[in-house]
């Protein structure tokens, strides 16, 4: 029930380079689904398992995927993330870099309007960035945006100015919290809820639903097959099954692990599970006692079950992590690498090296931190009897979970939900004093490699130094990662949705509005 | 009568008092809460520079009794503020899903009450039959598990095998009456088997432990028919527990019902509070607490008033 | 099929004729509607529907004779003056002691009795019931029965203690108040206002922060939320009885608060009391788990009722079982105490019928 802040959200989305390495989307389980040609027309009614009373159209505040899906409706963007995980043109039709990639210059599409019919200008596009900027702003990408330093307009085009070059710039574009929005007296007008995407919100009700309507002038005539779409914020898993198996919607997202196998006994709906590089960790922070201690991360990698972990809380729908951030499907990923295994044994030999011969530590989770966090910590619990090792579970309250436990508690459940870019992910939780670094970690010869491979040109050279790094995560780290879980959502009968699907976000990659359409 | 009436300005006014100590309450609970609003509503986006320019654009990095005191003084002519996370009046965003509230409530009571209370003088009258005990097993099984699994049986049964009625309870403007009852049946029916269970068998054991009152033996042996006897004799005895546990139920349908809206997807004001503490929305989280807050003391009111209407000796005191 | 359906009628039909020869007119006034009632779901129904109900009366005649014989079994055990009241007792209020002093051995002799340890993971998820795991497996491979058993230590002495607690502080201000009366009884009323007024959620969370999770606090935090309601309905039934005659005489006599509560007022407010208790307990159980899963008290992976039925509710929607076990081991046990607060309620009452 509580919103999920997923910490993906905001950071770099300089993430989607190596389109091909964006984890692989299998459209398993549902033969049956159909992948005719797209029809217009319809009312597609969808539950989704987001959406709270305090959701606001302001873009900055947007922290969950009910309105992380809704702007991709209403709202054009920039630039745009397409099925394969490469950046593809919106509202700017072409763009170009410097030499050095520290001077952007997006050319805007001609004859664009907004759903109010005004025009979309250049002006409009640096009120709508400015927005999140500045001393106060409050934007959650305002960090995105902080490599900025001056945006200007010449002519159709609007220009960026970054402080150091970045080759991913255009990635940004299209961040879920920077829309492009009309502007009215030199600010960014979110309050109207107009925008120049393919839908035009009809009505929008905080924590229960928005109601959208196909925009009859949308610049792209190959997209937003539907008339209508009624989007409704159903938090409760067992009234979202429901809804579909009663054919009150057409679409759910969210399911859980558990009962997908029950689900799937209904021939008449399409289940989707669709791998990613969303990943459940478990953080030891790396300057407390005992994990300062190499030899006591060591021990408890090795006596974590995680082949059960994998079955019992993600059902089969996932697979076993190597205590790195990088997905199965990436371009880096080292496929040399050991798989730590669960051996009591070995745990006990590393306790040894370190000097104790019983470690009882205390693992705080909650369901806030991802579904399954507490009994997976139990799984734990189990397995690490067996190393000599006294795990204590600590459920902590969903409220406040991640201003209160996360990075706070020594030992804690956090979810990731993964970049498709290596860089990108191991600079944002693992690199020295990011941010977002919750094991505190600090080694120098994994910052020296991540700086020289973000620079490097030769692919093969490339490779091996996020290969060493991956090792030295995985012998070194503060991370537990026993799990890369799936995406999994429904469909009932008739709609036909996309050959392949996006894997960068659940439900197509948000993209669904204007992916999918009736039979 | 005089006196009654002293008795509830006086509780009204004493009510007041009442509701200004609940709000300096809940606003220092929301208070000491861990984490504010600006680290809620930023959520892991929070970093030091942006939680602060939100903390100094509401107006948070004041000390909390000046901003207690300014809601209040707005409280006190009837401006309860605005939303701090959506910046929404918050009569604006309370309204709709407090009448929603109040109509489920409502609905949920015109079944609940006349219905235990009638069980509860049958099974009085029928102490120790199979009746009794059957009836006994069946409501003190329905509150033996919490609500929303009650619910999920219900829409299984109900709903997805049977088709008979809808299995989310959402709503539409222009609903009629009859559409809304019947939208809205599984929750009622739901919160109807919550509550039912207490209210009868405290008017049972109410009704019971008079029955040997020399009065009331004295109304049998005069060979008045034993349902007469319950009616007229044990039950006008027996309202003041009876009242209570009723204006107990009732408070519950209103303050507790936030599981039995996620489960429907009603949008009531349970989910409001949830949202809103969540984020650490104080002005929500108070207005909130207030609706519930006089729901109980108006409850709580009308049953020490009924307590006193049912008994003659409480209103002719000597 | 066949044998087991004329078998079935067989017996029932010579049980009633058996009945109506000894002149048991109620035993077969009960067979022969048994046997009525099979023929119109034997007809609807088939063998399946027969099954059924020979199942659920076998489960019930087994329920009666395990009664009747533990009512025998304790009046031979007890005292001669309590043995002349247990005598007394209905077959249902035997069931209900039955039925407590069966989940007072299992939270007792848990580690004894419990096959498996209630943390141990032996099996894969849901397995189903097999010789070694009676009722199964849960979501994380944990046997289902021993959870049961170890659930009945961990919950049902908290429950008590909370409840009691809860008793002690809402019923004795309750009573009180009732007898001081004027500006106490006042302050009193206006004080459980503001306590039923506080959100639970936002109770639990601020006592989460101030005092951390531990199940003494938890205990408390229960008590808290319940005692308003206990002092309510207390204080309502006290004021009935403070304005008698014999309490104005009691007054007269120049008693104290203490001796008028304790010889004259309780006497004559337990029925409502004792009905009260037995619900309050169920709903504790209930209560305690919706605060566990805010992070108080009960911690994973201490098994406890409550608990069992929600984080396995959806599965309810597909027809699983599982919730169900948990959800019917709390019926069972409120089912049974109120059975027992039934002939409590009904002996104070000191009604002389039957």
């Amino acid at each position: 029930m509580k919103s999920n802040p997923v910490k993906s959200n905001s950071l770099s989305r300089r993430a989607f380079l190596g389109t091909t390495a964006a984890g692989v989307a299998v459209a398993g389980l549902a033969p049956g689904a159909l992948r005719a040609q797209h029809k217009r027309g319809g009312t597609f009614r969808i539950a989704r398992g987001h959406g709270q009373t305090t959701d606001t159209l302001n873009p900055g505040t947007f922290d969950n995927q009910f309105m992380n899906g809704l702007v991709y409706a209403y709202g054009g963007f920039l630039t745009a993330v397409a099925a394969d995980g490469s950046v593809i043109p919106d509202l700017a039709e072409s763009w170009e870099a410097s030499a050095d990639a520290k001077v952007w210059r997006f050319k805007m599409r001609p004859g664009i309007t907004f759903h109010s019919g005004r025009p979309v200008t250049p002006e409009d596009v640096v009120t709508s960035i400015n927005f999140h900027r500045g001393d106060d702003s409050t934007s959650a990408a305002k960090p995105l945006l902080e490599a900025i330093e001056d945006i200007s307009v010449d002519g159709n085009t609007v220009v960026f100015t970054l402080s150091a070059g970045n080759a991913d710039f255009a990635f940004i574009g299209s961040d879920y919290h920077l829309p492009i929005l009309p502007s009215k007296d030199g600010t960014m007008d979110w309050q109207s809820g107009d925008g120049a995407g393919p839908y035009r919100i009809v009505e929008f009700k905080p924590g229960v639903s928005a109601t959208v309507e196909r925009f009859e002038n949308d610049w792209n005539s190959n997209r937003g097959f539907f008339d209508r779409i009624e989007c409704l914020a159903v938090l409760d898993a067992n009234a979202r099954i429901t809804s579909l198996v009663s054919g009150d919607v057409h679409a759910i997202d969210k399911l859980e692990p558990k009962t997908v196998g029950l689900m799937a006994r209904n021939a008449s709906i399409n289940i989707h599970s669709v791998a990613g590089n969303q990943h459940y960790t478990f953080a030891m922070s790396t300057n407390k006692d005992p994990y300062t201690d190499r030899n006591i991360r060591l021990a408890l990698k090795h006596a974590v079950n995680r082949e059960e972990i994998v079955e019992k809380i993600l059902f089969g729908y996932g697979y076993v992590g190597n205590d790195h951030p990088i997905g199965r499907g990436q371009q880096f990923f080292n496929s040399d690498l050991a798989q730590t295994p669960y051996d009591p044994d070995k745990a006990k030999f590393y306790l040894k090296q370190a000097g104790v011969d019983k470690l009882s530590v205390e693992l705080s989770a909650a369901d806030a931190a991802y579904p399954g966090a507490v009994d997976a910590a139990v799984l734990f619990q189990n397995s690490a009897k067996a190393a000599g090792i006294d795990l204590q579970v600590n459920r902590a309250p969903n409220d406040g979970y991640w201003s209160d436990v996360w990075m706070k508690e020594p030992f804690s459940a956090v979810y990731w939900s993964g970049r498709p870019v290596e860089d990108s992910m191991l600079t944002l939780a693992y690199s020295s004093g990011a941010e977002w670094n919750d094991t505190f970690w600090d080694n120098a010869r994994f910052n020296e490699l991540l700086v020289a491979a973000r620079a490097e040109i030769d692919l093969d050279k490339r490779r091996a130094m996020y290969w060493e790094m991956q090792e030295i995560l995985n012998q070194d780290g503060g991370v537990i990662i026993p799990m890369f879980a799936n995406f999994i959502f429904a469909t009932g009968p008739g709609v036909v949705v996309s050959d392949k699907f996006a894997s960068n976000w659940d439900l197509d990659g948000e993209r669904w509005w204007e992916r999918w359409s009736f039979a | 009568m005089g006196k009654l009436l002293r008795l509830i300005g006086q509780r009204l006014g004493l009510g007041l008092l009442t509701l200004l100590v609940v709000s300096v309450l809940i606003f220092f609970a929301v208070e000491l809460l861990p984490g504010d609003l600006a680290e809620a509503v930023l959520g892991q986006a929070a970093t030091e520079e942006t939680v602060a320019a939100m903390r100094a654009q509401l107006g948070l990095d004041r000390p909390a009794p000046v901003r207690y005191l300014e809601w209040l003084a707005g409280a006190a002519v009837g401006d309860f503020g605005n939303s701090l996370v959506t910046g929404d009046r918050v009569s604006e965003a309370i309204g709709e899903r407090l009448l929603n509230t109040l109509m489920l409530a409502t609905y949920a009571a015109l079944i609940a009450v006349p219905v235990s209370i009638v069980l509860g003088i049958l099974v009085a009258l029928l102490r120790n039959s199979l009746f009794d005990r059957v009836a006994n097993v069946l409501t003190l099984t329905s509150i033996s598990s919490p609500e929303f699994f009650l619910g999920y049986i219900l829409i299984l049964y109900l709903s997805v095998k049977t088709g008979w009625f809808p299995a989310i309870a959402s709503q539409t403007a222009d609903m009629s009456l009859g559409d809304y009852l019947y939208r809205t049946f599984l929750p009622a029916l739901t919160l109807v088997l919550v509550v039912t269970a207490h209210m009868m068998r405290m008017t049972r054991a109410a009704i019971i432990n008079l029955l040997a009152s020399p009065y009331i033996e004295m109304a049998r042996l005069k060979g008045v028919y034993p349902l007469k006897v319950i009616v007229r004799h044990a039950l006008p005895n027996a309202w003041a527990p009876i009242i209570n546990v009723v204006a107990l139920n009732l408070a519950y349908l209103i303050t507790g019902v936030v599981l039995v809206e996620v489960v429907f997807v009603y949008p009531g004001i349970g989910q409001l509070l949830v949202d809103a503490v969540a984020k650490r929305d104080f002005p929500i989280v108070q207005a909130c607490c207030l609706i519930f807050a006089a729901t109980f003391i108006l409850l709580n009111l009308a049953a020490d008033v009924g307590s006193i209407l049912t008994n003659p000796r409480l209103r002719h005191p000597k | 099929m066949l044998v087991f359906v004329i078998l079935y009628y067989g017996v029932l039909i010579a049980a009633s004729c058996a009945a109506v020869y000894f002149k048991q007119t109620k035993a077969f006034r009960l067979l022969f509607s048994l046997t009525l009632i099979s023929m119109v779901v034997g007809i609807v129904g088939g063998a399946t529907g027969l099954r059924t109900i020979a199942i659920a009366a076998g489960i019930l005649a087994a329920a009666v004779g395990v009664s009747y014989a533990f009512r025998e079994f304790l009046v031979q055990l007890a005292r001669p003056s309590l043995a002349k009241e247990l005598r007394t007792a209905p077959l249902t209020a035997a069931f209900g002691m039955f039925v407590i002093f069966v989940y007072a051995v299992a939270a007792i002799f848990a580690p004894w009795i419990a096959p498996f340890g209630e943390a141990e993971v032996i099996s894969s998820a849901f397995a189903p019931a097999d010789d070694m795991m009676l009722l199964g497996a849960d979501q994380l491979g944990r046997d289902m029965f021993s959870r049961l058993i170890y659930g009945a230590r961990n919950t049902v002495g908290l429950a008590l203690a909370a409840t009691t607690l809860a008793f002690l502080l809402g019923a004795g201000t309750g009573l009180w108040a009732a007898v001081r009366g004027g500006r106490f009884d006042v302050f009193v009323g206006r004080v459980v206002d503001i306590l039923m007024s506080v959100p639970s959620l936002i109770f639990a969370l601020l006592t989460l922060s101030i005092f951390g999770t531990n199940l003494v606090v938890l205990v408390l935090v229960v008590a808290v939320i319940y005692a308003p309601r206990v002092f309510r309905l207390t204080r309502a039934v006290a004021g009935n009885v403070v304005v008698m005659d014999y309490i104005e005489a009691a007054r007269l006599r120049g008693e104290g608060d203490w001796f008028l509560i304790r010889r004259e007022i309780l006497p004559n407010t337990t029925a409502p009391l004792n009905a009260e208790f037995g619900l309050e307990f169920c709903f504790v159980f209930l209560l305690m788990a919706g605060l566990s899963f805010l992070g108080l008290g009960i911690q994973p992976p201490t098994a406890d009722w409550g608990s069992m039925v929600r984080e396995n509710a959806t599965l309810i929607s597909f027809g699983e079982i599982t919730p169900l076990i948990p959800a019917a081991a709390i019926a069972l046990l409120t089912v049974a105490v109120n059975f027992v607060v039934d002939w409590m309620l009904f002996r104070a009452s000191g009604l002389k019928e039957h």
